[in-house]
C-alpha cells in the first residue's frame, strides 16, 4: 500500500534508528527478576485457568458450568498461545535459562508444532515483515488483502473462506509451513513432503486425541459435553488469536514492500519498515494480556526478543520519537482497526489495483 | 514404577507435571535433577554449607567428583560446579560447601541468601578426582581454598567406608578464619592414624600448632611430605595454584592429577578478528579471535547455555560445522567438524560455522 509517507534521508534514518538502539539498550538494562515473577505469575494463572475450565466442564451436567468450563479454557488456550507460548517462543525469556520457558524447545497448546511457528514467524514473518514474497503471513497464501497481490476468480470466494480461515486458524498456521501450494504445483517433491508432513501430523494428532479423546473420556458420561466445549473452546482462541493477527499487519494504512527493500537494508530502515508495516491495537492493561502484548505490534516488531510485557512502557518513547520524525504511527481501537481489515477482505476480493503514488521508499530522491 | 512411566510418557508434559507437581512438594520433577535445602551452616569466614536432598532423579556421584549446581538469581538460572560430600548411603543427601567469591553472583547467593527449603537443580557427576583401589602407593591431597571440597568429600568417604587411609592432606588458604572443615579434619587426623592434615596460611603472622607458612614451594613440601617421589598427588584450587604445583611435582612424582577453577587466560595472544556464523539463530558476529568463544559470544550479548566453564561438563557443546579451534586449556587444535564442541575452553582459529 503506498501513501504519502515522508521521505527521509540516510542521515535521518541512521539517527531515528540510533535513537530506537539506545531505547532498546535502555529497556534491555531493567531485564531481570520483575520480567521472571510476571512471565511465572502468567504461567500460573494459565494452569489454574486450565485446570478449572477441565474440572467445570466435567461437572457440565450443569448448564453455567459447562458455558463457564468452556469459557476459562478457552482462555487458558489464549494465554498458553500468545502472552506464553509466542513470546517464550522469541525468546524473550531465554535469558532466564530456564528449560521450561526455553525459546528454543517451547511446545504450545495449538494445533502448529513450535518448530514451524519459529520458522514461518521468528524468522520469515520478522524478518520479512509485509515483504511481499518473503512474508508468508500476507494472506497465508489464501487471501488477497493488498492490490499489489495478484488477483484470480478463486478470492471471489475470499468472505466466505475469511470466515473458515478465522474459525480454522489453528490448522491454517500448523500446515502453512508446508507449502502445499508448491506441492500441488509441482515445486516440492513428494518425500520433502512426507518428510515434513510427518512432524505435523504427530503434533496434529496429539492435540485431537487429548482434546477430543482423553479428557472427554475421563468424563466418562459426559463425553458429548466435554468435547464439545474443548471444541468450542478452540474456536474461541481461533478467533481471538485471527483477529488481533490481522488487526497487526491488515489494517487500511499498513504498508506492503517490494523484495528490493531488503538488500542492503540499514537498521534505521529495518525498524522504519517494522513501523509501517504494523499498527496496534488500544486497550486496558487486561486487553493487552490477553493479545499477548500483541496489541503493541508496532514495538514487538521493532524488539520482538524484549519481554512483552514492557512494551506499553515502551511505547510511549516509540511513539514520540515517531511523531519526531514524522513517521507515521498506526493505532486504534480493536473495533476500528477490524472493521479495516473486514473492509480489505471484501474489497481485494474484487480486482483492485495499487494507487498509483510513487512507491514507497524513505531515501529522499 | 518405571513402566508406568513408560506408558504414562506421551501423555505428560513435563512442564505441566513440574508445575502441579512443585505445588506439592518443592523439588518433585518429571524428569529433572531437583534438590531442596535441608540445612545451612556456616563453615568459615566466607563459606557456607549447604545440606541437600535430592530427588530421586540424582544418580548419585563418587567421592571427589563435581556436579553443577544451579540456582536463580535475578530472575535468571546460573550454574557452578561443587564437590559434593555424600550424607547418605542412597546418594541422595548431600551437602556442598560453598566459599563466597568477590562478585560471583551465585556464590553471594549462595551463601547469603539460600535458605532451607530453597530448591536447586543439579547436573550428573562429572570428574576425575577420584581415587581407585588400584592405584598403588600412599596419596598426597594438595588443596588451596575451595579446592578442599573433593578432598573433603574423598577423606569422608575413606573414614565411612572403613578404607584404610595412607594420606597427606596440604591445605593452604591466606588466614586461619578461611579454612574450613579445620575442626572436622584435627579430629579425624587425631582418630585415623594414616590421614596427616597440614594447614599452610600464607598471610597469618602467628602459626599454632600444625599450621605452615608460606607458598607452594619444593622446599615446604619436602619437609612436609618426605617421601614426595613415591606418592601419588592430587591437586585441586584456582589455577595459579594448580599450575605452580604441577610445574614443582607433575615430573616427580609416581601420579599427578589435578582440577582448577576457573580458564586460564590465553597464553599464545592470537590477534585479530574471526567471523562466525550462528546457524540456529541465524545470526553472524565479528569476534576476537584470542577470547574463548562463549565469554565472546556473551560480550556480543548472546547467552549461550554454559555450566563449569573449565571444559568440563560439556554443558556448552555445541556443533560446529565448520572452522579451526583450538583449546585454551592445553593448547590443542581441532579442524574436524564436530558435534560437541566446547565453546567455554576453546577460541576460534579462523572462521567457524556453529550450531547455536
Amino acid at each position: 500500500m503506498a501513501c504519502a509517507t515522508k521521505s527521509l534521508s540516510p542521515a535521518t534514518l541512521e539517527a531515528f534508528g540510533a535513537e530506537l538502539d539506545a531505547l532498546r539498550a535502555r529497556t534491555v538494562a531493567k531485564i531481570g527478576s520483575e520480567d521472571a515473577r510476571y512471565i511465572r505469575r502468567v504461567v500460573k494463572v494459565q494452569r489454574y485457568f486450565e485446570v478449572a475450565g477441565r474440572v467445570l466442564l466435567f461437572a457440565s451436567i450443569f448448564p453455567p458450568a459447562w458455558l463457564l468450563g468452556t469459557l476459562l479454557l478457552g482462555l487458558a488456550k489464549i494465554l498458553d498461545n500468545m502472552e506464553i507460548g509466542h513470546n517464550v517462543m522469541h525468546g524473550q525469556y531465554d535469558w532466564m535459562r530456564d528449560p521450561h520457558l526455553n525459546g528454543k524447545t517451547y511446545e504450545w497448546d495449538i494445533a502448529g508444532t513450535g518448530d514451524n511457528w519459529r520458522k514461518t514467524h521468528n524468522f520469515k514473518h520478522h524478518t520479512y515483515t509485509n515483504v511481499r514474497g518473503m512474508d508468508d503471513d500476507i494472506g497465508y497464501g489464501l487471501l488477497r488483502l493488498f492490490p499489489e497481490q495478484r488477483w484470480r476468480p478463486f478470492y471471489l470466494a475470499q468472505p466466505l473462506v475469511a470466515i473458515i480461515f478465522a474459525l480454522a486458524f489453528e490448522w491454517g498456521v500448523a500446515i502453512q509451513d508446508l507449502e502445499l501450494g508448491k506441492y500441488f504445483a509441482g515445486r516440492k517433491s513428494k518425500a520433502q513432503m512426507r518428510a515434513e508432513w510427518q512432524p505435523v501430523a504427530r503434533k496434529m494428532r496429539r492435540q485431537i486425541v487429548k482434546d477430543y479423546v482423553i479428557f472427554p473420556l475421563l468424563a466418562g458420561p459426559f463425553f458429548l459435553p466435554v468435547l464439545a466445549g474443548n471444541f468450542v473452546a478452540n474456536i474461541i482462541r481461533n478467533l481471538w488469536t485471527y483477529t488481533v493477527i490481522f488487526c497487526g499487519h491488515f489494517t487500511a494504512d499498513v504498508h506492503l514492500f517490494p523484495k528490493s527493500v531488503v538488500d542492503n537494508e540499514s537498521r534505521g530502515h529495518w525498524y522504519w519498515r517494522q513501523i509501517l508495516g504494523s499498527s496496534n491495537l488500544r486497550g486496558g492493561k487486561l486487553f493487552h494480556v490477553m493479545t499477548g502484548n500483541l496489541s503493541h505490534q508496532i514495538e514487538h516488531h521493532l524488539f520482538p526478543d524484549i519481554p512483552a510485557w514492557r512494551y506499553e512502557a515502551i511505547a510511549r518513547e516509540v511513539r514520540e520519537i515517531c511523531g519526531r520524525y514524522g513517521i507515521p504511527y498506526n493505532t486504534g481501537r480493536m473495533s476500528v482497526q477490524f472493521s479495516q481489515v473486514v473492509w480489505r477482505i471484501l474489497r481485494h476480493s474484487l480486482p483492485s489495483r495499487p494507487a498509483r503514488l510513487p512507491s514507497v521508499t524513505p531515501l529522499a530522491a | 514404577m518405571t513402566s508406568l512411566r513408560r506408558y504414562l510418557q506421551p501423555l505428560v508434559s513435563p512442564p505441566v507435571f513440574d508445575f502441579w507437581a512443585s505445588r506439592f512438594s518443592p523439588a518433585a520433577s518429571w524428569d529433572r535433577v531437583l534438590a531442596k535445602v535441608v540445612a545451612r551452616r556456616v563453615e568459615s569466614r566466607d563459606a557456607v554449607t549447604l545440606e541437600l536432598r535430592a530427588n530421586r532423579h540424582f544418580k548419585g556421584l563418587r567421592p571427589g567428583q563435581h556436579v553443577n549446581v544451579t540456582a536463580e538469581v535475578g530472575g535468571a538460572r546460573l550454574t557452578r560446579s561443587y564437590s559434593p560430600s555424600l550424607l547418605s548411603a542412597d546418594g541422595r543427601r548431600l551437602s556442598i560447601t560453598v566459599r563466597q567469591v568477590d562478585g560471583g553472583k551465585l556464590s553471594t547467593q549462595l551463601c547469603q541468601n539460600a535458605q532451607v527449603g530453597d530448591v536447586v537443580e543439579l547436573g550428573a557427576a562429572f570428574g576425575d578426582m577420584t581415587w581407585t583401589d588400584t592405584a598403588p602407593g600412599s596419596r598426597l591431597l594438595l588443596a588451596a581454598g575451595s579446592g578442599i571440597t573433593p578432598m573433603i568429600s574423598l577423606i569422608r568417604s575413606a573414614v565411612t567406608t572403613g578404607t584404610a587411609l595412607d594420606v597427606d592432606l596440604v591445605y593452604w588458604a591466606r588466614r586461619r578464619d578461611e579454612l574450613c572443615f579445620v575442626d572436622e579434619l584435627r579430629d579425624l587426623a587425631t582418630r585415623m592414624p594414616g590421614l596427616r592434615c597440614h594447614f599452610v596460611l600464607t598471610r597469618e603472622t602467628e602459626l599454632r600448632d600444625g599450621e605452615h607458612a608460606g607458598r607452594p614451594n619444593q622446599e615446604l613440601l619436602l619437609r612436609l611430605v618426605p617421601d614426595l617421589a613415591h606418592r601419588q598427588v592430587f591437586a585441586c584450587g584456582p589455577d595459579g595454584f594448580v599450575e605452580t604445583v604441577r610445574e614443582l611435582l607433575a615430573t616427580r612424582v609416581a601420579q599427578f592429577h589435578s582440577e582448577s577453577f576457573t580458564p586460564r587466560t590465553v597464553l599464545a595472544a592470537a590477534t585479530g578478528t574471526v567471523r562466525v556464523e550462528l546457524t540456529r539463530s541465524r545470526r553472524t558476529f565479528e569476534i576476537p579471535a584470542g577470547m574463548p568463544l562463549l565469554a565472546a559470544l556473551e560480550s556480543q550479548g548472546l547467552r549461550p547455555a554454559y555450566g563449569c566453564r573449565m571444559g568440563l561438563c560439556n554443558t556448552c557443546a555445541c556443533g560446529k560445522s565448520a572452522g579451526s579451534t583450538q583449546n585454551v586449556v592445553d593448547g590443542s587444535t581441532d579442524a574436524e567438524p564436530t558435534s560437541a564442541l566446547r565453546i567455554c575452553v576453546n577460541r576460534a582459529a579462523s572462521d567457524l560455522i556453529l550450531d547455536l
